[in-house]
């Protein structure tokens, strides 16, 4: 979708990847000045304390749970949230059409959409990173065909792709972080390929094969360190597009099945109450979007960090 | 510069290429296509009898072969679902995705360009801040619950517009405006962005000690050179709309391309799937291919690469 | 339509057109269809993926059967009085030998007579393995149709089949044999043709069909000429989008409203809620024979029982589907004849027992299985609810029906949630003989109850009849083969300017609406 590009600093895969403005040079910031700044920054201090808050409810779901997010019950199904007139304490947010507790539900909920962010962050990071690394570090031959490999990854819709997928071997949880990891590595491989190409030649590296330091020692212990603040960012941003298409997914009935509590799934079960209880979809819809927005602006923050002289 | 097209030209074929392999493997995956076409209720023999009509007998690559030389022709078989080719179901509703791509990549820019001037403009004033907001919190909105809310709200209790359907050109705002939305931000941030970059260079500050008034030289001269990548992001954005439509298509029961993808998922009907994935690859690669000719003749660096 | 022979290049170019036009002027189509031009737009779920009748088995492709089709006899719905419609009148010769005299004077949509030919012609092709029909069910009872003289058709029946008028008047349509042997099926699936108070007057693969008024309709036809012109079926899966659509007037008339929503439409105004039970019932499906299976934990009896017991039928009855709703423990619906429900075993709502039963049989902590659905998500989430209860954990595989039916043909399907309305045939043998009678989909393939089905069906007494389906019933149910659970209603809503009855053999009849 769209988030692929909204957030690249350049207007097209190709030329992203031949642009030689594609990120900021990583700078090493000593700690105290990183702070300052972060303080300084309110994007990156709100988007950080919103997602500490998300994190820790995940965590601590089953003890923050006020019920079992399993358990149906369906003589107490439908009740409202508390802010209603009919609404009850017994359930705060109130409860889903087989009487599930809502609020419990949405707390079980962020662990699934963080787990899945996260992990496929992580996986497409490692598959991204390399092909990126291999691409800048060695150029010739071998660039031309990883960008060769990007290009077509970019040229692939990604929902459509990752919805055939699913179709084919079936929608679980496990299977969309596989999906979503094997299909959103590509920004990843753009950003470390230029960031090791302005790299590539610096003098650290040189004075590291004078040394005689083999070719991944150079690459892991070196390079990587030294790109991988663009890469956090990276991390960031893909964590986001990860949580969205898989609550697209669920939402479209080939993600996260039933009854793990995906929010994008509770937003589609309760697209039968939009038009008269509109909470059922407001509540899960809100969360992601907060999530999200969360999880963007710490990755802005990040950025901005990084290279300090534009916002872009 | 040709030569630059033409190297340009070249990869695009080369990944148009490597896309069709990638879809008709996705075919081959699905299962064993000779049983899929011969029905639930066909015996062993009348398997293999089709197995051998087809082609489905012969090696993978010839299969290929044959296979991309009938999708060149715009041949892509037979639904296993309906009765039609599946040429007949895209070309029925090729017409309503690109409708709809069109007017909400329209709405995109309406909104971006003006936005993103103004936020320039006003560099770090509030109007600055709100359209940042505006593409932060675009960016961070699941688009199945935007277009849902669009329907509750505008649809629903407003009675504005209809919630679904496409007999009229009013049935395509809402999920035009649902799908645009999410290719605004990056446009704006882009606007924005190449007019600072504009408004800074000498030429601007030549235009302005000529006592050029400032609506001249900010629309006059800025805009113009700050709108060109603009229009070649536009162009990418239209291809990740074309396959972002299947979520705002469901969503409003618009019987686009992505609805048809959608259902023959769920009907694991792959002829169909294969050929939309492979129609909006190539849509995509050539949009992309633009993107680049535009770039590069703004950025004549871009060239030596 | 396109039409086969033209080359793809100028299907492309004609695409290209297409977009331009339409994006110039945003789609020509109808505006907003309601009274003020006669046209009333139902919409449903599902798309028949072949129109003609013989070739689905969609409710959706019922609804068009009966509106643009005619069959031999006419089931009036309030008396259930069996009346002539193609058919003026028949008499059995003996118990396999069915004659019908022809009405005179009827015309296809096309304008061909109606004659002995097609009647012949159509039981003819159906039979025939070429026909590939869906359910062969409806038709395997019919040996073959001879023709006697132009308005005089015998029928030979395989065997004595005592529910053969149900079946004539119902899935059995008419088709016209010359056009038919025109234009094949696929030709016929794009543009058919049939005798009926609605002409289809186009196809729209996938987005739904046109009809258009018959107005050559036989005057003595029991069915009523249409009082309104034009119909239109809009296909749009999403079950909200059709609410939205209904509420915002885009189309007038929807079904399957869950009664959640129901409730609630019922207060709106502009708009007409009406409920009524349906011969639709829900139930679980547990396959006991494919050979890809036979590990399967549910070949266990004590297994079967135990989800027998675990499901609470009266909570999805009276909380979850209400409007009439009833728990239902027979392979088949209450009304239906032969659907005794005293032989059937009352497996009450009791984890505790389902536990037991479970351990019993070996699986004292539970299983997991995979589990099908095609139909309301909600309803298969509260059963997969019940299932983890007493520690059964089901993997849920959502899908349209045909593919899931293409799986359980294959033997992928351990366990599913169906739904069957029985072709809206007051008859057990619509339901309990279409999956108990070693066919395709039967799951058990239990000889007894086979042999029982096969007398019940064939058998010419009413007695002998009753006695065989409550024997099959009370074995299946004692096998716990499947475990029903409950009848559904249908809540119907519409724009409160249209007339609309409903019956509880879910099909809507059109051509008895009116604007009001």
């Amino acid at each position: 979708m769209s988030q692929t590009l909204s957030n690249s600093t350049s207007s097209s895969p190709v030329s992203a990847l031949s642009g030689p403005e594609a990120s900021g040079l990583p700078v090493v910031p000593e700690w105290r000045r990183a702070l300052n700044k972060f303080l300084g920054h309110r994007g990156l201090f709100i988007g950080s304390v919103i997602l500490g808050f998300i994190v820790l409810a995940a965590i601590f779901a089953p003890w923050l749970a006020p019920h079992d997010p399993y358990v149906q019950n369906i003589s107490q199904r439908m009740i409202p949230p508390i802010w209603h007139e009919k609404g009850t304490w017994e359930h705060i947010l109130g409860t889903d059409k087989l009487g599930r507790d809502y609020l419990s539900r949405l707390l079980y909920g962020a662990r699934i959409s963080l787990t899945i962010g996260l992990t496929a962050a992580l996986i497409s990071g490692v598959i991204g990173t390399t092909l990126g690394v291999l691409a800048g570090y060695f150029g010739g031959r071998t660039d031309a065909v990883i960008s060769y490999i990007i290009t077509t990854r970019l040229a692939l819709p990604v929902l459509l792709v990752a919805l055939a997928m699913a179709a084919l071997v079936g929608g679980s949880l496990e299977m969309v972080i596989i999906l979503l990891g094997l299909l959103l590595w590509d920004r990843f491989a753009v950003v470390a390929r230029s960031t090791t190409q302005q790299l590539r030649d610096a003098e650290f590296i040189a004075s590291a094969k004078v040394l005689g330091a083999s070719t991944s020692y150079i690459l892991i212990r070196e390079l990587l360190p030294n790109i991988l603040s663009a890469l956090i960012v990276v991390i960031t941003l893909e964590m986001a597009h990860a949580i969205l298409l898989e609550a697209t997914l669920s939402f479209l009935g080939l993600g996260v099945q039933p009854p793990l509590p995906s929010w994008g799934l509770m937003v589609s079960e309760g697209k039968a109450y939009m038009f008269f209880q509109p909470w059922v979809i407001a509540i899960p819809g809100i969360t992601l979007m907060i999530l999200v927005l969360a999880i963007n602006l710490v990755g802005d923050g990040l950025r901005d960090m990084n290279a300090p002289e534009g916002r872009n | 510069m040709l030569v630059f097209i033409f190297r340009r030209l070249l990869v695009a074929i080369g990944v148009a290429i490597t896309v069709s392999i990638i879809s008709f493997m996705l075919l081959h995956l699905s299962g064993d296509l000779a049983t899929a076409i011969a029905g639930p209720e066909s015996t062993a023999d009348q398997v293999e009898e089709i197995r051998v009509a087809f082609g489905l007998d012969k090696p993978i690559i010839q299969q290929y072969f044959s296979w991309l030389i009938s999708a060149v022709q715009l041949d892509f078989g037979r639904s296993y679902y309906f009765q039609d080719t599946v040429m007949d179901l895209i070309s029925e509703r090729l017409p309503i995705t690109l409708t709809l791509g069109a007017l909400a990549l329209g709405i995109a820019t309406f909104v971006a360009i003006p936005l993103g001037v103004l936020a320039a403009i006003k560099q770090d004033t509030w109007i600055d801040r709100l359209a940042l907001m505006i593409a932060v919190v675009g960016q961070a909105m699941p688009s199945f619950w935007f277009a849902l809310t669009l329907i509750v709200v505008f649809a629903v209790n407003l009675h504005w517009l209809p919630a679904g359907g496409n007999s009229t050109w009013m049935h395509f705002i809402l999920p035009a405006i649902a799908l645009g939305y999410y290719a605004m931000p990056a446009m704006m941030r882009l606007t924005r962005t190449g007019m600072l970059e504009v408004l800074g260079s000498d030429y601007i500050r030549t235009a302005r000690s000529k006592g050029l008034s400032e609506t001249s030289v900010v629309f006059k001269h800025a805009l113009r050179n700050a709108v060109i990548p603009v229009v070649a992001l536009a162009a990418v954005e239209l291809g990740f709309m074309l396959g972002g439509s299947i979520v705002i298509e469901s969503v409003f029961s618009l019987k686009g391309l992505g609805q048809l993808a959608w259902d023959a998922i769920s009907r694991n009907d792959y002829p169909v799937v294969q050929a939309v994935v492979l129609i909006i690859a190539v849509f995509y690669i050539a949009l992309n291919f633009v993107a680049d000719v535009i770039n590069a003749m703004l950025d004549p660096r871009l060239r030596v690469r | 339509m396109m039409e086969k022979s033209r080359s793809h290049r100028f299907t492309l170019r004609k695409t290209l057109l297409n977009s331009l036009i339409t994006c110039a002027i945003a789609s020509s189509a109808s505006a907003w269809a309601d009274k003020s031009n006669d046209t009333l737009v139902y919409a449903s779920d599902s798309e028949p993926e072949n129109v003609s009748p013989y070739h689905n088995n969609l409710r959706e492709g019922v609804i068009l059967s009966h509106m643009a089709w005619d069959t031999l006899a006419f089931r009036d719905p309030s008396t259930s009085e069996y009346k002539p419609l193609l058919a003026e009148s028949w008499e059995w010769e003996d118990s396999t030998h069915l004659v019908f005299k022809l009405r005179k004077g009827v015309k296809f949509h096309n304008g061909d007579d109606f004659s002995a030919e097609d009647v012949a012609f159509t039981f003819n092709y159906v039979v025939s393995p070429e026909s590939k029909i869906v359910t062969r069910k409806n038709v395997d009872w019919i040996d073959h149709a001879e023709i006697v003289d132009d308005y005089t058709v015998r029928l030979v029946l395989v065997k004595p089949f005592p529910a053969a008028l149900e079946y004539l008047s119902g899935p059995t349509p008419i088709y016209p044999a010359k056009y038919f042997k025109e234009v094949g099926i696929e030709g016929y699936s794009k543009a058919p043709i049939g005798t009926g108070p609605y002409k289809i007057t186009k196809v729209l693969t996938g987005e739904g069909v046109n009809l258009e008024r018959n107005d050559g309709y036989f005057k003595d036809s029991p069915i009523p000429k249409p009082a309104i012109k034009k119909l239109e079926f809009r296909v749009i899966p999403d079950p909200d989008a059709r609410l939205a659509q209904l509420m915002t007037g885009d189309i007038d008339w929807i079904w399957r409203v869950p009664s959640d929503q129901a409730d609630q439409m019922k207060m709106m105004p502009g708009l007409d809620v009406k409920s009524a039970e349906t011969m639709r019932i829900g139930y679980l499906r547990i396959d006991t024979v494919s050979e890809t299976l036979k590990d399967s934990p549910f070949n266990n009896k004590l297994v079967r029982e135990a989800v027998n017991h675990a499901i609470d039928r009266d909570a999805f009855s009276q909380d979850l589907i209400r409007g009439g709703s009833r728990s239902v423990y027979t392979p088949c619906f209450p009304t239906q004849f032969g659907c005794d429900t005293e032989a059937a075993k009352k497996y009450e709502y009791d984890v505790d027992k389902a536990k037991a039963l479970l351990a019993e049989a070996g699986y004292p902590d539970g299983f997991e299985t995979e589990f099908y659905a095609y139909r309301e998500r909600d309803l298969a989430e509260a059963m997969m609810g019940y299932l983890s209860e007493i520690g059964i954990k089901a993997n849920l595989h959502f899908m349209k029906y045909a593919a899931l039916r293409t799986d359980q043909r294959a033997g992928k399907v351990p366990l599913s949630f169906q739904t069957w309305g029985s072709y809206s045939v007051n008859d057990a043998s619509a339901i309990t003989s279409v999956f108990f009678k070693g066919g395709i989909d039967d799951s058990a393939k239990d000889d007894a109850v086979i042999k029982l089905l096969d007398t019940a069906d064939s058998s010419v007494d009413p007695d002998t009849r009753k006695k065989a389906y409550s024997q099959a019933i009370k074995r299946i149910s004692e096998e716990a083969y499947w475990v029903p659970m409950f009848s559904y209603s249908s809540n119907y809503a519409f724009s409160d300017t249209l007339q609309f009855t409903p019956y509880p053999d879910e099909l809507p009849r059109f051509y008895e609406s009116t604007w009001k």
